[in-house]
């Protein structure tokens, strides 16, 4: 990823443009390329075969065994259902800046005056496609091995629904990066975040359960709204009705991204003032 | 600079199992110091049982109140922590050596690689007695689960005995990773599976028959029924006798070592074959 | 035919030895088999300090994998201390110590004496007399103020010097050094120099491979020069230089000499060869010629205008000059 007029000139918007267009092309395919996770079929087999059904089959058990109504085993299992896109959409994307250091790439990336926005987004494309893959595999398995009913579901708005949560959670994964760019690896942060987000997102069990305290950080995380909204149009709301909930994480998912742009430009200065860009 | 005179010359421990012994101990001891040099090591250690604990805990919701349930609870977890560090660490014990450049030293040590293992998946599991014991301490204090147990004795007997199948199967799982060089790939699809598959949080009775047969080859199994037989007031267990789990225990375990030790030896020769455990 | 019985007073003994790798395309059908040693023989004796020379892929590193137990041979026989690499590999490998080159073989985020007291356990050193020999060690290769200090802060000398130490923790009678000066400044070079001198004065045998000419001349007793598998010379470094007694070399140092030099040089005539180094700001060239000084003027001349000779000499030729000619015919 080279940018040619890295020359101190000030350029035209147009050329901006451009270049923030040649960066994009650039991470687009980086971003297909990058990831050594998925480099082998077996990866993918665990992340959209038995990851998540694993993880519906444990907490479908457990609820199973505490002699719960169906109707909160079909909560939980709708739940884990599209939380099973966690570990795609923020833990494979922090694993992008872990990699730019491991790799030593990252100064030659930072260094590129295009938008880094860009930047971001062009590597991120791959990883919205895959967390909706898995969210959506999820479901398939909550109505085939799980017995949740689809009878009455939206369908358009379980799409929208599984696609604006994929792109609100990597919003969540860049904010996280940006945390990995100065700290000695953002893995440490995606790993807690993951856990976490079965306590907090209304996976398992709804967010009022929670201590009072607490709610608030569940509302700050895309996921939640993601949760409350699959039930909904699972359901059989329709998506006019979702608009709300779905504004809501729209609106989160946009608050994480300035912050993780904003955290990302504040880092990168501190880490040029500290060096920290190779540490490890 | 020094001179190389007059060292102390060499002299060999006495006795074939006093070796084995002393590599043990150095295993042990080494895994230990580059455990604590890693700060990754409270993600499994730490923060991932202790919210799943919480999960359970707001999934137990009003059943948590009885007493029995609450320890029922955090043993569970306590032996789900055991089992993610056995699982991870275990996978790591010789793959670690792999990135770290050391495998061709550890290979070239005139003693067989099974016994270099032992003594580091001996300590990945120990890591998870760490982690079980801060999950007691979290339900002691945080939860006040009445920590009464039927038996203490038999209580203890049978959480050490559960302590060693961990390692036997770590040691086994430690030869799969080096043959098979998928480790990642087993390692993530194996831990919530085994979690379901040995009863963790649940009763295995409540599996589908598909699953049962694969419950009663893992000697964790019996191992967490013979815990919860010793600790658990009223508990209705598989084959509700202690002395019949611990029997099954032993046997499995057993055979886990032996087959371990001869898997080992598989490693050994491919690795002489190739000259190197390197590529993967 | 039965085998003839290991020679006691033979440190290594190798006849034969031959080691093929056998890649299988994806479906099984094709296979392509390469000789990365090809029946080589040779012998260290006790005490002594043999040199393996040779370029990238010739077979150093098969062959000191082979010797120490570490990889299997296709065909012939190595015995090491007269026992048989195939069989006695524990008893092998309890005596004698292994040197790898380059940052590999140590636990960087643990200490010098936490790494040592690993493999001395590891070595099975009785503990009682590690208590003492890693204290000794860690001060004959100066790192005993810097024992508790975590490997990754080392400098690439001071993990070279630990891994002598390393090497030393069992007391092994025989050594194989692999490429052990590779990466290191002049300093830590030399250090490592002087330790295996050290080390021979000790009574010591000791197996080394390198890539510098300097360093096996300056260091070894016999030198075996191993080329595509096959050992194409074996002898005492002074013998091995008598190989190209009928040449001598120009050897210039430049300012501003370029690939383009060196290519002309190369198509003057009684050139044998030129080695140059162009990297640094001062190149340094070598002009391998029958005809020695009498070659200077044309040398001169073919020199650029922009480039400037800073000094010049005729020199006898070197082990490298020698060794040069053995792998390039």
């Amino acid at each position: 990823m080279k940018s040619t007029d890295s020359s101190g000139a000030v350029l035209s918007a147009n050329s901006r443009l451009r270049m923030a267009y040649r960066v994009f092309k650039g991470a687009f395919f980086f971003g297909r390329k990058g990831l050594i996770i998925w480099d082998s079929w077996e990866m993918w087999v665990m992340q959209i075969v038995i990851t998540p059904i694993a993880q519906i089959g444990f907490f479908a058990f457990l609820s199973i065994y505490l002699n719960y109504p169906s109707s909160v085993t079909q909560y939980i299992v709708i739940g884990n259902a599209i939380q099973s896109m966690s570990f795609s959409a923020v833990f494979a994307v922090a694993n992008i800046t872990s990699q730019d250091k491991w790799q030593g790439t990252l100064p030659s990336t930072m260094v590129t005056p295009a938008n880094r926005v860009a930047l971001f987004i062009g590597r991120a494309w791959f990883q919205v496609l895959l967390s909706a893959l898995i969210a959506a595999a999820g479901l398939v398995y909550a109505a085939g091995l799980f017995g949740v009913s689809f009878a009455s579901a939206d369908f358009a708005g379980v799409a929208v629904v599984v696609l604006l949560t994929s792109v609100a959670m990597i919003s969540f994964g860049l904010l996280i990066s940006a945390v990995g760019l100065y700290m000695r690896t953002a893995l440490i942060v995606a790993n807690i975040f993951l856990f976490v987000t079965l306590l907090l997102s209304g996976v398992n069990f709804p967010v009022s359960a929670l201590p009072g305290w607490l709610q608030p950080v569940s509302w700050t995380i895309p996921l939640t709204y993601g949760t409350e909204a699959i039930r909904m149009a699972i359901a059989g709301s329709s998506l006019s009705a979702l608009l709300p909930v779905l504004g809501e994480e729209a609106l989160d998912g946009l608050i994480v991204m300035a912050i993780g742009y904003f955290l990302f430009t504040g880092f990168e200065s501190l880490s040029r003032k500290t060096g920290r860009f190779e540490e490890y | 600079m020094g001179s190389l005179d007059d060292l102390t010359p060499g002299k060999r421990t006495e006795g074939l199992l006093g070796h084995k012994g002393q590599v043990i101990k150095a295993c042990v001891v080494l895994t230990a110091k580059l455990f604590f040099a890693d700060p990754q090591w409270i993600i499994p250690s730490i923060i991932a049982p202790f919210i799943f604990t919480l999960v359970a805990f707001f999934l137990f919701g009003g059943q948590a109140a009885s007493g029995s349930f609450l320890l029922y609870l955090v043993l569970g977890s306590g032996l789900m922590g055991m089992w993610g560090t056995t699982i991870y660490g275990s996978s790591n014990s010789i793959g670690f050596d792999r990135w770290n450049g050391t495998m061709e030293a550890t290979l070239a040590a005139p003693i067989p690689l099974s016994w270099i293992a032992l003594g580091r998946v001996l300590f990945n599991t120990f890591e998870g007695v760490i982690n079980a014991l801060f999950i007691l301490a979290i339900g002691l204090v945080w939860f006040q689960v009445g920590f009464s147990l039927v038996s203490p004795g038999l209580f203890l007997l049978a959480s050490v005995s559960t302590f060693l199948s961990l390692s036997a199967f770590g040691l086994l799982m430690c030869t799969v990773i080096l043959l098979s060089r998928k480790g990642g790939f087993i390692t993530n699809s194996m831990e919530i599976p085994v979690y379901i598959a040995t009863g963790t949080m649940f009763p295995v009775s409540i599996l589908p028959l598909a699953a049962l047969p694969f419950a009663f080859l893992l000697a964790p199994t019996w191992g967490i029924e013979a815990i919860r037989l010793s600790a658990l007031p009223g508990y209705v267990g598989l084959v509700t006798n202690y002395w019949t789990d611990m029997a099954i225990l032993a046997v499995e375990t057993v055979a886990y070592l032996a087959l371990a030790f001869v898997l080992f030896k598989r490693v050994e020769a491919y690795a002489k074959r190739n000259g190197t455990l390197e590529e993967y | 035919m039965s085998t003839p019985r290991p020679d006691p007073n033979h440190a290594v003994e190798v006849r034969g030895l031959t080691r093929e790798y056998t890649t299988r395309s994806f479906f099984g059908g094709v296979t392509k088999v390469t000789k990365a040693l090809d029946g080589i023989d040779f012998t260290v004796t006790k005490g002594e300090l043999f040199g393996l020379i040779g370029p990238n892929g010739a077979g150093k590193t098969t062959t000191i994998k082979i010797l120490t137990t570490l990889l299997t041979q296709t065909a012939g026989e190595a015995y090491i201390l007269g026992l048989d690499v195939r069989k006695d590999l524990y008893e092998i490998r309890r005596r004698i110590g292994i040197v790898f080159g380059g940052e590999r073989g140590l636990y960087n985020r643990v200490s010098a004496l936490d790494n040592l007291h690993y493999f001395s356990d590891l070595y099975g050193v009785d503990p009682t007399v590690a208590r003492s020999r890693i204290p000794e060690l860690l001060k004959a290769v100066g790192l005993a103020d810097r024992a508790d200090e975590r490997v990754e802060k080392y400098s690439r000398g001071m993990k070279q010097r630990l891994h002598i130490a390393k090497a030393l923790i069992h007391d092994p009678e025989l050594l194989f050094l692999d490429e052990p000066t590779i990466g290191l400044d002049p300093g830590g070079a030399r250090d490592i120099r002087n330790m295996i001198r050290d080390m021979k004065k000790q009574g010591k045998t000791i197996l080394l491979t390198t890539h510098y000419m300097f360093e096996a001349e300056e260091l070894c007793q016999r030198v075996a020069v191993i080329s595509k598998g096959k050992i194409v010379a074996l002898d005492t470094p002074a013998e091995l230089k008598k190989g190209v007694r009928d040449i001598a070399v120009i050897e210039l140092r430049t300012y501003g000499a370029t690939a383009d030099y060196v290519d002309r040089l190369k198509q003057l005539p009684n050139v044998v060869r030129v080695v140059a180094e162009l990297d640094s700001e001062v190149q340094t060239i070598r002009v391998q010629t029958p005809l020695g000084a009498d070659l200077l003027s044309q040398v001169v001349s073919a020199l650029p205008p922009d480039a400037k000779i800073i000094d010049r000499t005729i020199k006898e030729p070197t082990l490298e000059d020698a060794y040069l000619r053995l792998v390039e015919e």
